[in-house]
This record gives C-alpha cells, sequence and structure tokens, in this order.
C-alpha cells in the first residue's frame, strides 16, 4: 500500500474523535454521578434496589423487554400555575383581581408577574412548576428521566423503540402485583388492544393440589386454563414484576425540578 | 471549469490529471454560515455540557428559573440552607449528631414533639446540662444559636428539621416562633430538668 501510514493515522483520528466524543465526552460528562438528595429534601435519590428488583432486572433483559419498551420519559417543557393560598384582608378585592388574571401555564416571567401584582393586592400565593409534554400528557411520566434514575441499573436498560408504551414510571401507572402478574401472562386480558406477546414461560401451568396455592393467578374465564388447573408465577416473573413496580423516577430533582402534587410535611 | 471540459475532449485511454482550481467563494460563505448557525444552536442546546442540563432546558440559569421557590417547598430550601450553616456542624448534615458534641436530630422525641413551643425555645435560649435523647444521656451546653436568625429563617430551620431524615412531624411557621420569642423575659440557657417541665 502506497500510504499505508496516512490511511493508519486518518482512520485512528476518524475513530479516536468519535470514541473521544460518544465515549470519553460522555464519561467526563456523566462518569461522576452519585447518590443525590431529592430536592428541597432530605430523602437520599435514587436508593439501590432490592435483590429481587435487581434480579428482575436481568430477567427483563433476558426477556428483550428492551427491543419494545424504553425507559426514558421525555419532556418538552415548563409551565408554572399560580394557586392563591390566602385571600388577606381585602379579599373582596383579591378574588375581583384573580378573576381577571391568567393562573395556569405560564412562563416564569408571567408567573413572577402574577404573583407580584397579586401579593400587591395583599393576597398570599405559592408558584407550582409542572413539567409538561407529550409523554407527560399520557401519563407516562411526571418529569423528564435524568442520568441520576439510572444510577443503579447495569446494564441500562434505556431501549429505542416504542412498540409498547415507556416504562421509565410503570411503577407508579401500574402499582399492582396481581395486576402486573396477571398482565405478564395474559397481556390481552387487562387491556384487549394490547399487542404484547404473552410471557407464558415465566408462569406454570400445574394441577391444582390438595387445595389451590394462594399466588395462583385469578385469572379472567377466557384466559384461565382448564378446570383443575391453576397458573402460578414462577421466581422470574416475581423479579420482573419487583423490578417493575421500582421504576418510578416521580420526585423532583435539582436537575428535574417540579413542584409535587401534595407538598411534603 | 475550463480544465474539465478539456478533458472530456482527450481520448478516454489518458491518464486523468489532477490541477489547481479555487474553492468558489459561496461555499466559503456557506460554511461560515453553518459555522453561525451551529454555534447559536450549540449555545441554546448544550448547557456547556453540564452534567444537570437537560432538554427542555437550556443552560444553568434557566434551571434555576424553574426551581421550586415558594411555598413549603422553598421552607424547607431554605431551612436546609440555614441548618447546614449554623447548625450542621455540630448536629451533622444528616442529623445524626456527633458524640460528645451534639445529640442526633433524626428520630429524636425533642424535635418531634407534638407542640413546637419547646423546641422553639431550645435554639432562642441554648440548653445547658444533663438531657435525655432517645434513652441516653447528653451533658453538654448548646448557645442560644438561633437567637440572632429572623423568624422566618428559625421556623424554616425548624420545619426542616422535623421534616427531614425520616421525621414526620408538623410544619412550624414564622409567627409560631414571633409568639415564642415573645415570651422570652431572660434569655438564660435553660437546664435539663427545666426543659422537662416546659410544656410541648
Amino acid at each position: 500500500m502506497k500510504n499505508g501510514f496516512t490511511v493508519f493515522l486518518a482512520s485512528f483520528f476518524v475513530l479516536g474523535s468519535s470514541w473521544t466524543a460518544f465515549v470519553l465526552g460522555s464519561a467526563i460528562q456523566l462518569g461522576h454521578e452519585k447518590q443525590t438528595t431529592v430536592l428541597n429534601g432530605s430523602d437520599a435519590y435514587p436508593v439501590q434496589r432490592a435483590g429481587e428488583a435487581t434480579l428482575g432486572l436481568q430477567v427483563y433483559r433476558a426477556s428483550g423487554c428492551a427491543a419494545c419498551h424504553t425507559e426514558q420519559v421525555q419532556q418538552n417543557g415548563m409551565a408554572c400555575d399560580v394557586i392563591l393560598t390566602a385571600a388577606g384582608k381585602n379579599a373582596a378585592a383579591v378574588s375581583n383581581l384573580v378573576a381577571k388574571l391568567k393562573l395556569s401555564d405560564l412562563s416564569e416571567e408571567e408567573a413572577a408577574a402574577t404573583a407580584d401584582k397579586i401579593t400587591a393586592a395583599g393576597g398570599k400565593v405559592e408558584t407550582r412548576i409542572i413539567a409538561t409534554g407529550g409523554d407527560i400528557a399520557r401519563g407516562w411520566g411526571i418529569r423528564h428521566s435524568v442520568a441520576a434514575d439510572y444510577l443503579y441499573d447495569y446494564p441500562v436498560q434505556l431501549g429505542s423503540l416504542r412498540v409498547g408504551p415507556d416504562l421509565g414510571a410503570i411503577g407508579v401507572r401500574m402499582a399492582d402485583v396481581n395486576l402486573q402478574l396477571q398482565h405478564l401472562y395474559a397481556p390481552k386480558s387487562v387491556n384487549a388492544a394490547s399487542a404484547m406477546p404473552p410471557f407464558r414461560f415465566l408462569f406454570e401451568v400445574r394441577k391444582v393440589g390438595t387445595v389451590r396455592s394462594p399466588e395462583a393467578l385469578n385469572l379472567p374465564k377466557e384466559f384461565a386454563p382448564a378446570d383443575g388447573y391453576e397458573v402460578v408465577p414462577k421466581p422470574e416473573a416475581r423479579q420482573l414484576v419487583a423490578y417493575l413496580l421500582s421504576l418510578r423516577a416521580d420526585v423532583p430533582l435539582y436537575e428535574a425540578p417540579f413542584t409535587p402534587a401534595t407538598p411534603k410535611k | 471549469m475550463s480544465d474539465e471540459s478539456k478533458s472530456c475532449s482527450t481520448p478516454s485511454n489518458a491518464e486523468p490529471k489532477a490541477t489547481r482550481s479555487t474553492v468558489p467563494m459561496w461555499i466559503f460563505s456557506a460554511m461560515l454560515v453553518l459555522i453561525y448557525l451551529g454555534t447559536v444552536y450549540f449555545d441554546h442546546h448544550s448547557g456547556w455540557f453540564s452534567a444537570k442540563v437537560y432538554s427542555p432546558y437550556g443552560n444553568v440559569d434557566e434551571l434555576e428559573l424553574y426551581q421550586p421557590k415558594s411555598g413549603a417547598a422553598a421552607q424547607l430550601a431554605r431551612g436546609k440552607q440555614v441548618y447546614e450553616q449554623v447548625c450542621g456542624l455540630c448536629h451533622g448534615v444528616d442529623g445524626m449528631g456527633k458524640p460528645g458534641q451534639a445529640p442526633p436530630l433524626a428520630g429524636s422525641e425533642w424535635v418531634m414533639a407534638k407542640g413546637t413551643t419547646r423546641l422553639t425555645h431550645i435554639p432562642l435560649l441554648g440548653v445547658t446540662g444533663t438531657i435525655k435523647v432517645q434513652g441516653k444521656d447528653w451533658n453538654m451546653s448548646m448557645a442560644a444559636m438561633g437567637a440572632s436568625l429572623s423568624d422566618s429563617d428559625l421556623a424554616s430551620v425548624l420545619t426542616y428539621i422535623r421534616g427531614s431524615w425520616g421525621n414526620k412531624a408538623e410544619a412550624v411557621t414564622a409567627d409560631d416562633v414571633k409568639a415564642v420569642r415573645a415570651g422570652i423575659k431572660s434569655p438564660v440557657p435553660m437546664t435539663g430538668e427545666q426543659m422537662m417541665k416546659m410544656p410541648e
């Protein structure tokens, strides 16, 4: 080869620059993430998963859930709501003013101006910060996912294709263990339009012994096995559900601020 | 262009030749425009590589703008700030106290008392002598660390310690602190016995 060394240098430069940008750059930017606390609070976030849920991550990985599900809630914007907490001395004037003003879906500047107007009239207000966007409108989460949410995931199951809904906050949306198990065994029994394949290999269909197992699923008739049989989740199913329930991402963080629905005392 | 048209007329078996030609001006201009647009985009969307800035926030200042600043969240935030400056040195940032220095606040029955009057007296007057915290005797003195704080700051600190590290008790308002402060006649540190007698 005539210019072997030049070709080597050029390819080294090309591969090296992409490695610098995508691997080294990301490591410098996010490699130092560590456990922090919830915004304006002292609760640690995130916390290490319980053992069963940690095993569930491997079941999630082995079952290929990430092929159809993502774990990343997106946020397109933020809005402020101004809420009157106390009318003060001249309540009539304040309520007149409040009726005239736009109080929800404001930008930060508009909210500050509105709050100032009401405070000047003698009322007391609270400004609530709300995350907005398509995923949030669908109920898939209340804020965007951030690196801290994945701190104890190995490997991180971000996913890239949304055949099914996002699972970043499935533990909030579907918090019932039995419903989760039923959904894994027969997705169509929970949602008739579901395109999810049933994960029956996570369950055992067996003959009922002297008594029915307390762990057996209570399935609707068309999904239930033949009489005298019962569906019992294997440990893998329980682990997977424990993992799914651990996906929450429902606390405010510095990098993902919002005002929680019920202020914590 | 003229070189190229010449080469077209030469026989096809001739060795092709590269000749010098200048880059057209429009490519330079287009490059400059693209670089300009790129820097503008970078400025708006990069967050200057801060690990804390995610879309839709453009930079740290914008993120700061949207931190909750009013209501309970703001009181806790202020409380945390004051706590870490004034109280955290002895009682610990984690509220666990330090042996031989200060008793823990996390899980302390004094902090989580039903009423807030006695608790508010502690930073306003200070403590001397032995007090019992979670079944353990602590014999040391505390200065009136909260006497110089404003009513609202002291209320924020007390609310913070009553609502942190697993503690769950009602918030303290600035008016509560004001009333307690008005009731104090002589600013002398309380002894353990006085504190035991004081109503919550």
